[in-house]
């Protein structure tokens, strides 16, 4: 599988604490990654890391193009959207940040994908907070990327809402897209997920399909998987 | 693409209900009831150019800060920077939006005065009016960004845009005469461009001057420093500190 992005000793710092402390990782065209471990581990550090948002103390990322922006989706923990606009204005406004020029009929695809084309005409401030999160996703895919990032995708949202992503992510593998999403929900990552990468303490604990790392820890299933490490690793992280 | 941003920039201005009450609605009622309430020759005049200059500080200044907060706050730059757009350019578009529709509706104002008081204004004031109006917005816009960067919330915008109102407002020429008010006010008021706005509009809408220099030039240099200090305190997300100021 072609590699998208090849990350390399990646390291970042504040205030002395290493947030990112020398993470290695490839992503490769048509998986589902799920990047998963506790809060402030350094999850969305790394995936700010490789995105360019925040400025590396050390490393390296490579891309599979000179050029990736435009191929590639972001959807950031944040919802964003500008407000006064309904949902199909700010999906067409978003499509301009890629130069794309969005037709109605493939916004209203788009919103209809996401579960939201009832509320095309809605203004996006007035949407639920599961739907602002489809927005943002939609947002994310006005141009058809190759390589999609989700930070916490399903979070703080109910059941239906968070069913209604997964199918979403779902869609998104079938349909060829390399999807990296950041999750606390085990189960969510073990349906979606063709690899995993446990991250502790600015460190990658562990890192390869559920199954094989389930098996390898000795373990049922990721949760207890993710218990054990973060345990573990409660003195040292293991690479 | 670069339409389709001007147009929904444009949208978007046009539905912010609070910016189009104090920069249409709130001039416009100011400038009729006082026109009728003060009824001294050659005061309609005055306060025509001076509800202009107010209108234009609200939109471009404060509504401005606003946009930017609210963008900055949801994630809207950080966004922009994993995209190809530059930056840059999407705020160009935003601010070319706020200022054409700011212009247009100080041409309302414009008409106001013609409908209600009989101002005339010759069509090389209007033409020169409308450059100073544009250098004017600008620079209000550049400040606007400031204060945006400065603040963490809405609450802040308003406290740091007060302190820059209240010596804006009350040292310009824009209600009254200078001549009775205190030397430091008036001193205070020639640090800020809105004085410059005024005295540009009152020289070109009232009285006919065809480029008044050192107002345009003001207002230019005004813009070219609010650009300058916008650009340093740019903050591309709430958590980012701003340059030279710990948050």
């Amino acid at each position: 599988m072609q590699t998208l992005v090849a990350a390399r000793n990646l390291r970042k710092t504040y205030r002395g604490r290493a947030v990112v402390d020398g993470v290695d990782l490839e992503l490769r065209r048509g998986e589902t990654v799920a990047v998963i471990g506790p809060n402030g581990a350094g999850k969305s550090t790394t995936l700010d890391l490789i995105l360019g948002l925040k400025k590396a103390d050390a490393g390296t990322v490579r891309f599979w193009r000179d050029d990736p922006l435009g191929r590639i989706g972001v959807q950031l923990q944040q919802t964003p959207f500008f407000p006064g606009l309904s949902a199909l204005e700010n999906l067409k406004l978003f499509a301009s940040f890629y130069r794309v020029r969005l037709t109605d009929a493939r916004a209203r695809e788009l919103l209809d994908t996401c579960g939201l084309l009832d509320a095309a005409g809605t203004e996006a401030s007035r949407l639920s907070g599961g739907q602002q999160k489809r927005l943002a996703i939609a947002a994310s895919l006005v141009h058809d990327p190759e390589l999609v990032f989700l930070d916490e995708p399903t979070a703080a949202l109910d059941p239906k809402a968070r069913r209604e992503i997964r199918m979403l992510i779902g869609k998104l593998a079938k349909a060829g897209t390399t999807v990296v999403f950041t999750s606390h929900d085990m189960e969510e990552v073990h349906r979606l997920a063709d690899r995993v990468i446990l991250i502790v303490k600015g460190r990658i604990a562990a890192d390869g399909t559920p199954d094989a790392l389930c098996a390898a820890h000795g373990v049922d299933g990721l949760e207890e998987l993710y218990v054990k490490l973060t345990d573990e690793t409660n003195g040292e992280v293991r690479s | 693409m670069n339409l389709t941003l001007l147009r929904t920039m444009t949208t978007a201005s046009l539905r912010d209900r609070i910016s189009l009450f104090y920069a249409t609605l709130f001039p416009l009622g100011l400038f009729a009831g006082l026109g009728y309430y003060i009824d001294t020759p050659g005061y309609a005049p005055r306060l025509m150019v001076g509800t202009i200059a107010l209108g234009t500080l609200f939109w471009s200044m404060a509504g401005q800060s606003f946009q930017v907060l609210q963008q900055r706050n949801r994630g809207v730059y950080k966004l922009l920077r994993v995209a190809p757009l530059a930056s840059l350019n999407f705020i160009w578009w935003m601010i070319l939006a706020r200022t054409v529709l700011g212009v247009a509706m100080n041409g309302l104002i414009v008409l106001a005065g013609a409908l209600l008081f009989g101002i005339r204004v010759t069509a090389a004031g209007l033409g020169c009016g409308l450059l100073l109006l544009i250098a004017g917005s600008l620079s209000f816009t550049a400040l606007g960004f400031f204060v945006a960067n400065l603040a963490k919330n809405e609450a802040q915008v308003n406290m740091i845009s007060n302190l820059l109102y209240i010596p804006m407002v009350f040292g310009s020429e824009a209600f009254y005469s200078l001549d009775k008010v205190p030397s430091w006010l008036a001193a205070a008021g020639r640090a800020f461009p809105f004085q410059y706005l005024v005295d540009g509009l009152q020289r070109t809408l009232v009285h006919g001057e065809t480029l008044p220099a050192v107002p345009l030039l003001m207002l230019v240099l005004f813009t070219a420093a609010g650009l300058l200090l916008a650009a340093a305190t740019f903050r591309w997300d709430e958590h980012q500190p701003v340059i030279g100021v710990k948050g």
